[in-house]
């Protein structure tokens, strides 16, 4: 698979898996309480693997049956497209919190997210992945009330599946990840114990 | 609209009512009414519907950032922008003929107005020694006699290059390489004279000296400060962006010694509810704050979240962030408790009141953007002044995640690229370093001069030849009178130009005029055509192409003029391919990918929709300055205060005008028609000072040097600027800012807060 450049150069790789970064005190996991929807999908290859490829969230569109492009404004936020036919739609994530071959969740970037959600990864017996993703969804307007409707959480579960089940047909496909990025996420900030990681390295001289 | 061959227009003011609301559908009229005076039907169709598109051109008007590829409405501009690329591409033309008829002499007693209407410079042009007038003169003959004083210099530090923000990144680089293998830093540029202040004190606290937000930061922000700037006649797109995070249910707080339409309301012309509707409203709360009085104003800010901690501990302060990221918290703490509420008072002219309910706003937002531009960076205490913003965004962690930042907005399109590119005159190690690596000779080492240190360096015969890529730098610098003595002391003064400007007629003993290519023009080079490339305020680089056909045959690229000056000049030494890069734009970026960070595969990437954007050393978690953790300051308190009888006056643009450019005499969203020579005074001031609207005025400074600076014959009009302070317009009024009036620590000229006396005309006494 092709390496995007940018999130190659985000990589990394001397961080080991789950390496605590410190910064913004401990991890701040705070699992969603309440959900619309849970899904879980084991993968067949290793958790740095499939953690791996899932940080190259510009590589979505190579696999999902609706992302139709993805643009990382920076680690913390992606601008993401969603299309189904001639339906188009267009909204700014958060990562809130991240921890390498771990966990990841994220919030829509909105005064009142319409969704939030995260992803787990866990080892198998088998040496694969355990990949499970929760969303709780918060539309609002007229939206609203279809997510009350027992079908359209239904329907949004199986959409999940589908994409999950995407993923693992493309990362099983390819045995190995195409970038990476190793960083740690607190409360939406990057934290690094590195003193000058190789994306930070531009110009810090005055700007008039 | 003057005739352009005539003489000057009569200036009649007259006044109505300030605007409550900007942009709507008569700025679209006024945008194509100006559009169409300057040129064809077609052209105005060519430049504005590719104008900040993919693959078009980046507006030259401002350095705001484009929507993502995609999201970009059809007409992506505004009516500032508008204007200013059709008065670029106007079919007005300046042959050899309007120099015979007019002499220098004749020229420099011309409005800035006039001067610019005369249309397109269409060949190179040179002022010899003892003549009034300029004649005409091939490229050949003008670069020799460029090369030719500069070989004879004694010192290469005799020579000064000065970058105007219009310069692309390939130029820029261009300059630079060439003045530094010439053997000097002697590198001025307009951000010496706009944003100075906020490279300084960004790169002492957070190790960049860019701001750290996006377009996105600024769409879902809960609360968003516009501090010290007038978007809607200086960034108008900013006011989709602020639309758009009002939509989203963001707030805002403007804070301004004048109360601005752009600040009031917004009418979107490309929505349906800025056509026939109310539009947005933009400012949730105005503070009208004296001018200089936004330090104490944060400084109270401070003050009142510490407490809040106090009563409320864990709630306020975001201590993972300040224990973790930061050095400095307490000193700083300790400092800002002992804020003074008299002095935040007498500073800011506001309440204490007032202050609370804006830190009520600030505690009921987990994300804060602070937006601030020359109405913070032109005092003399900008640098402090933005430290201490970057003290009040620290505090509740609002850096480095989304939706949080620092925004200073800038005015060129360029005018943090070409300081990317390396067009400064105290460029780091690191840089020079680089440069040797690639390019095999060894950069000048010792510090070069600023846009101030220069004109002081020609006014005392230590700078003899001037040389200016792009700008017009006699009207841009402060101190009007000084700085035109200083340009006139040269041996040679030169410009890289597309319209004429006062800086052609106030010049050396010899001048050469070097016209060049616009934005809006083809660039076809011996490769083929060319694109250039530019950053825009948000870190985001991409390609800029022009379509229409040059003004002249006889034009000149920027890149052209400065490679074929170095070829004349450098003799081949140190070995440089000059004639490669003017031949092909991506042989100077394979270049720059090698020089300059971040630039890496430049010609691959910027050529993506949309380019690329630099990363933030914030947004990555890191703070490359020098304790490597985003640092709290102590700044000292500053209450500005003139003496009885005086007002602290800030120098402004209108609305039609561009930079130092006026297109008109009217500045309808402050309801000023037919006159630029006004001031703009609170009524109360009035009564105190005994004077009325209509009366006509002498502005005079005060300054510690004891000359006289005098603004002749303006006519005082009654506006609701912060009691005790004035306005009037830029460049008229610099006359009145001392060059030796600068900022603390950026050395920037202080445009803002200069203490003026009102005095009779002194024509009439």
């Amino acid at each position: 698979m092709a390496t995007h450049e940018d999130d190659a150069q985000q990589a990394l790789p001397g961080t080991p898996p789950g390496t605590p970064a410190g910064g913004d005190g401990g991890t701040r996991r705070r699992p969603l309480r309440e959900q619309h929807v849970e899904e879980t999908v084991e993968v067949a290859v290793p958790v740095r693997t499939a953690y791996n490829q899932w940080t190259q969230f510009k590589s979505f569109p190579r696999f999902s049956g609706v992302v139709r492009d993805v643009a990382q404004v920076r680690p913390t936020v992606t601008v993401w497209t969603l299309g189904y036919g001639p339906l188009r739609r267009r909204f700014a994530v958060e990562i809130v919190e991240q921890d390498p071959d771990a966990y990841l969740a994220w919030r829509g970037l909105r005064q009142h997210p319409s969704h939030e959600g995260e992803v787990e990864f866990t080892p198998t017996r088998s040496g694969g992945t355990a990949i499970t993703v929760r969303m709780l969804l918060e539309p609002r307007g007229a939206a609203r009330a279809l997510t009350r409707s027992g079908r359209v959480t239904r329907l949004a579960a199986r959409l999940v599946r589908g994409e999950l089940l995407h993923f693992k047909r493309f990362i099983e496909g390819l045995g190995q990840e195409g970038g990476a990025w190793r960083g740690t996420i607190r409360n939406g900030r990057v934290q690094h114990d590195h003193p000058e990681p190789p994306r930070s390295r531009v110009a810090h001289w005055p700007v008039g | 609209m003057q005739n352009p061959s005539g003489e000057e227009p009569e200036t009649t003011l007259s006044v109505t009512p300030p605007k409550k609301w900007a942009a709507g559908v008569p700025a679209v009229v006024h945008a194509l009414e100006y559009s169409l005076e300057q040129t064809s039907p077609k052209k105005t169709g060519v430049d504005l519907l590719t104008m900040n598109q993919v693959g078009g051109i980046d507006c030259p008007g401002c350095a705001w950032a484009d929507p993502a590829p995609g999201e970009r409405h059809r007409n992506e501009y505004c009516e500032n922008g508008a204007k200013h690329i059709n008065d670029e591409a106007t079919t007005r033309r300046i042959t050899a003929d309007f120099f015979r008829e007019h002499s220098v002499s004749d020229l420099a007693a011309r409005s800035d107005m006039w001067l610019n209407q005369q249309g397109r410079l269409t060949e190179p042009m040179v002022k010899r020694p003892g003549s009034d007038h300029y004649e005409p003169i091939t490229w050949d003959d003008a670069l020799g006699v460029l090369a030719r004083e500069l070989k004879a210099l004694a010192s290469p530090d005799e020579a000064v290059f000065y970058t105007s923000g219009r310069a692309s990144n390939e130029a820029a680089f261009v300059l630079q390489l060439f003045a530094r293998a010439f053997g000097t830093n002697n590198l001025p540029d307009c951000s010496n004279m706009c944003h100075e202040s906020s490279g300084f004190a960004l790169s002492e606290t957070l190790g960049t000296g860019k701001g750290t937000v996006s377009l996105d930061d600024l769409h879902h922000a809960d609360l968003i400060f516009l501090v010290g700037q007038n978007p809607g006649t200086n960034h108008p797109r900013q006011l989709s962006a602020l639309e758009e995070a009002k939509r989203n249910g963001g707030r805002i707080v403007a804070v301004n010694p004048l109360p601005e339409a752009g600040l009031r309301r917004f009418k979107n012309p490309q929505k349906p509810r800025g056509v026939i509707g109310r539009g947005t409203q933009i400012a949730d709360r105005f503070l009208h704050i004296k001018p200089g009085g936004d330090l104490a104003l944060f400084q109270a800010l401070n003050r009142l979240l510490l407490e809040a901690e106090d009563a409320r501990p864990g709630t306020v302060l975001d201590h993972g962030f300040i224990d973790a990221h930061t050095a400095g918290f307490e000193e700083f703490a300790a400092h800002a408790r002992t804020v003074d509420w008299d002095d935040v008072h007498a500073a800011t002219g506001l309440t204490r009141e007032e202050i609370e309910k804006v830190r009520d706003e600030v505690l009921r937002s987990e994300r804060v953007v602070v937006c601030w531009a020359m109405g913070i960076t032109q005092h003399k205490h900008g640098v402090p002044t933005i430290r201490e913003i970057v003290n009040f965004l620290m505090l509740r962690g609002n850096l480095g995640r989304a939706g949080t930042g620092a925004c200073p907005v800038r005015g060129h399109s360029n005018v943090q690229g070409d300081r990317t590119m390396g067009i400064w005159e105290q460029m780091p190690d690191t840089f020079l370093d680089a440069l040797r690596k690639e390019f095999g000779f060894d950069p000048p080492r010792p510090h070069g001069l600023d846009s101030v240190n220069a004109i002081k360096a020609m006014r005392e015969g230590r700078v003899k030849v001037f040389l200016a890529l792009a700008g017009n730098f006699v009207r841009a610098a402060p101190d009007s009178e000084v700085t035109e003595e200083a340009m006139r002391s040269c041996r040679l003064t030169a410009h890289i130009s597309t319209k004429l400007n006062r800086s052609h007629t106030v010049c050396g003993d010899t001048a050469l005029i070097l016209p060049t290519l616009g934005r809006t023009e083809r660039d076809v080079q011996a490769d083929g055509e060319q694109f250039v490339t530019v950053e825009n305020s948000m870190s985001e680089v991409h390609t800029s192409q022009g379509r229409l056909e040059p003004a002249s045959p006889l034009l000149l690229s920027e890149v052209a003029i400065l490679c074929r000056l170095a070829r004349r000049t450098l003799d081949g030494k140190p070995d440089i391919p000059w004639e490669t890069f003017e031949g092909d734009y991506g042989t100077i970026r394979d270049r720059i990918s090698r020089v300059v960070a971040g630039f890496h595969d430049y010609n691959a990437r910027v050529t993506r929709p949309g380019g690329f954007r630099l990363p933030n050393p914030v947004n990555e978690g890191v703070f490359p300055n020098k304790v490597g953790k985003a640092l709290f300051t102590c700044n000292e308190r500053v209450v500005p205060r003139a003496p009885q009888g005086h007002l602290l006056l800030q120098t402004l643009r209108s609305h039609d005008q561009w930079n130092t450019v006026p297109y008109t005499n009217n500045d309808r969203y402050r309801g000023i028609h037919g006159s630029r020579h006004v001031v703009l005074v609170n009524p109360a001031d009035l009564t105190e000072l005994g004077l009325a609207q209509g009366d006509r005025v002498d502005l005079v400074s005060v300054w510690a040097d004891g000359t006289e600076r005098r603004a002749e014959n303006f006519e005082i009009v009654s506006y609701p600027a912060a009691k005790g302070s004035a306005a009037a317009y830029y460049p008229e009024t610099n006359v009145l800012v001392p060059l030796d009036s600068v900022a603390d620590i950026s050395n920037q000229p202080t445009s803002k807060g200069i203490v003026v006396r009102l005095e009779p005309p002194r024509a009439a006494r």
